[in-house]
């Protein structure tokens, strides 16, 4: 079995710093991480191949040289080859025109059986680009599943959790299925594969290595969307009460707001 | 500081310094107050190929030495000292399989071993023979193709939780520490019972028992070595291992003085933070000083033993007593910059002044140490 799992690396938002006058995120390799929910849709690449002896594992990341060192990350847990689709021409690209640029990867890679992605990017939130994805290769799609398993070679059952009820889905393969951020949590490295990662330079595919590549799609130019402003979010005037002695309606009213938040 | 480690080192560092930091902070102090064996960190280390760095690579371990063992249990010991001779002993019950098992024998255990699938111990010390070794009475008779085990070992660490131990008794008493053979015993033989289990100041997550032998059947193919040869393999091992206790008293060290600058830059009195006193300045740069001479001496040590030298006794028992001593001093040192709070159960230095203590008695006390040290250098000049 044959699965892609697309892996961003986004700025890690404890480090972020914003560029005002591009209106973009600076990014440098110190600052940045593989997103979060990508890792989980990893996770269960990785349980797959656990079970399952002849699972090929390859990453999909699309973004500037920098995060090679944070795609290495990505062998260090077991995965057998990365990919970076790498080429100035994408800078600025949303999600649409990331969609149609990982979509033109995806198919100068191969055939994959099953495509995982993470719900949405840290950075980006659309929750958009997984579902493109899926209608340009014309394959099956399932969103925010928080649970997947192989029934046989081609089919999978799919779960996804909406607040108390489960959904459980069945389908065949070739499918792409986005996954819920903390529905897995990405496992620890292994030493020989750590010992791996340290020689390992990930493939780099430039636009030109694509076929029939619209070049009108990508960058700013071909995107349908832009950024218009950044507005930092100001949490100073949120207020914070000390009981010193605490009653038992005081409680009740704790007690209802935690409830509420779980 | 630079310590030009490979770069296999430093992942294995780096590798060891994750588990510590994100698995094992979060139980030390449970762990030590129920004294609970950490199989489950054991079993992560085991995932992570930890388990085999320093077996060879043709019996599927990882083909490191001693300082890559000593890497981890330094790593693990910043923040659970306890968790670290867990992993430590096995370490200590798998190098006389290393350095005199037969073929048969590493094939046998030293894969499962590397693999986390086994854990090792080592049983020497009994309730009348704890520094003088060579006078212990459990005794292993030849009947046919058997040796029948008889007597009792005391302070047994992973005692119980081991499930290989190797297991010195006397063959021939009237050769005295030559008619002392070792034998590898695996924890279901008949005969072989666990004891009591020792309820200690520190280390409390790490088991620590008693083991008793009666009739207890252990085949020939089972000897370590030649028959009388166990008083070597002891000391051999103990050279190798001795470093172990002194990276474990360096990540103790390290974990005390990491907390005692987090809390002096904190905390505030007379208005200035106790970092601003040149009083806690010095004993901070004292720390400082001391934890980096172990550790340099440490490391020496280890690439000494790794280059295959052929004697290292005193080095290895020089960096043992260095350590541990520095990890007394350091962990006394931070209890007392931290006050009140430094004596309570609240913060992790209270456990580390006690987990220090044992780093000067086990695998032979400091002052026996010395004694090695003093008898190697007046041969030498
Ligand atoms: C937590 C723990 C775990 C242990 N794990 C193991 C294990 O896994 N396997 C194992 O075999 N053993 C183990 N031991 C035993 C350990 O190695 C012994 O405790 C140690 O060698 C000291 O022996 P003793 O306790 O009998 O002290 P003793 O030999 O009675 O010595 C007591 C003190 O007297 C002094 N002393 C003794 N002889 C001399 C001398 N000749 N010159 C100067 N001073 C001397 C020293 O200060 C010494 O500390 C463990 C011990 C502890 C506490």
């Amino acid at each position: 079995m044959k699965i892609l799992v697309c892996i961003k690396q986004v700025v890690n938002p404890e480090k972020v710093e914003y560029n005002p006058e591009t209106r973009t995120i600076k990014r440098n390799a110190q600052h940045l991480m593989n997103n979060p929910a990508d890792l989980s849709a990893l996770e269960f690449a990785l349980r797959i191949k656990d079970v399952y002896k002849d699972v090929h594992i390859t990453t999909l990341s699309m973004g500037p040289s920098e995060c090679e060192s944070k795609i290495k990350e990505l062998i260090e847990v077991g995965c057998d080859s990365c990919v970076l689709l790498s080429d100035k021409r994408l800078a600025g690209s949303d999600a649409y025109s990331t969609a149609y640029a990982l979509a033109k990867a995806i198919e100068k890679l191969g055939n994959f059986d099953l495509i995982l992605c993470g719900e949405s990017s840290l950075d980006g939130e659309t929750s958009i680009v997984p579902p493109q994805i899926a209608e340009y290769l014309n394959i099956p799609h399932i969103a925010f599943a928080s649970n997947i398993k192989v029934l046989e070679l081609q089919r999978i059952e799919v779960e996804r959790k909406v607040k108390n009820t489960v959904f459980k889905f069945e389908v065949n393969l070739p499918a792409l299925i986005s996954v819920k951020k903390e529905s897995s949590y990405l496992r620890l490295p292994k030493l020989s594969f750590m010992i791996k990662a340290l020689s390992y330079t990930p493939q780099v595919l430039s636009l030109d290595d694509l076929e029939n590549f619209d070049f009108s799609k990508v960058g700013a130019e071909g995107s349908k969307t832009s950024v218009d402003r950044f507005v930092e979010q100001c949490f100073e005037d949120v207020k914070c009460e000390i009981y010193e002695e605490i009653e038992d309606a005081q409680i009740e009213c704790i007690a209802d707001l935690v409830t509420r938040f779980l | 500081m630079e310590y030009f480690l490979s770069e296999e080192q430093k992942i294995i560092k780096k590798l060891a310094k994750r588990i510590s930091d994100e698995y094992v902070s979060k139980v030390a102090i449970k762990y030590d107050k129920e004294g609970i064996f950490p199989r489950d960190i054991l079993d992560l280390l085991a995932y992570t190929e930890l388990t085999g760095v320093y077996i060879p690579k043709e019996y599927g371990g990882f083909g490191g030495g001693v300082m890559e063992m000593c890497l981890v249990v330094e790593e693990l010991s910043r923040n659970c000292a306890g968790v670290a001779v867990s992993y430590a002993a096995t370490a200590l019950g798998a190098y006389p399989i290393i350095l005199y098992g037969k073929e048969e024998q590493k094939k046998k255990y030293l894969p499962k071993i590397a693999k986390g699938e086994l854990i090792a111990a080592f049983a020497l010390t009994e309730a009348d023979a704890g520094s003088d070794v060579s006078s212990i009475k459990t005794t292993a008779e030849k009947k046919g193709d058997y040796y029948i085990l008889n007597g009792s070992k005391h302070w047994i660490t992973n005692g119980g939780e081991a499930d290989v131990y190797v297991v010195f008794a006397v063959t021939d008493k009237s050769k005295g520490p030559r008619g002392i053979s070792a034998f590898i015993v695996e924890k279901e033989y008949e005969g072989f019972y666990c004891g009591k289990k020792e309820d200690k100041m520190g280390i409390r997550a790490s088991s620590t028992t008693e083991l008793i032998f009666e009739d207890c059947k252990v085949h020939k193919e089972n000897l370590l070595g030649r028959e009388g040869t166990g008083f070597i393999v002891a000391m051999k091992t103990f050279d190798r291992t001795r470093p172990g206790v002194a990276a474990m008293a360096v990540g103790i060290a390290q974990g005390a003085y990491e907390h005692a600058i987090r809390y002096a830059k904190e905390r505030v009195q007379f208005g200035q933070p106790l970092s601003s006193f040149q009083a806690i300045q010095h004993m901070l740069a004292d720390m400082y000083i001391n934890i980096e001479a172990a550790r340099a001496m440490l490391y020496s040590t280890c690439r000494m033993i790794d280059s295959g030298a052929k004697d290292f006794s005193k080095e290895s028992s020089a960096c043992k007593v260095f350590a541990s001593d520095v990890a007394m001093k350091v962990t006394t040192d931070a209890v007392q910059i931290m006050g009140g709070n430094g004596y309570v159960k609240d913060y992790p230095v209270e456990k580390m002044m006690r987990d220090a203590k044992v780093t000067q008695i086990f695998e032979g006390a400091n002052q026996i140490q010395r004694n090695i040290i003093a008898s190697e250098i007046i041969k030498e000049y």
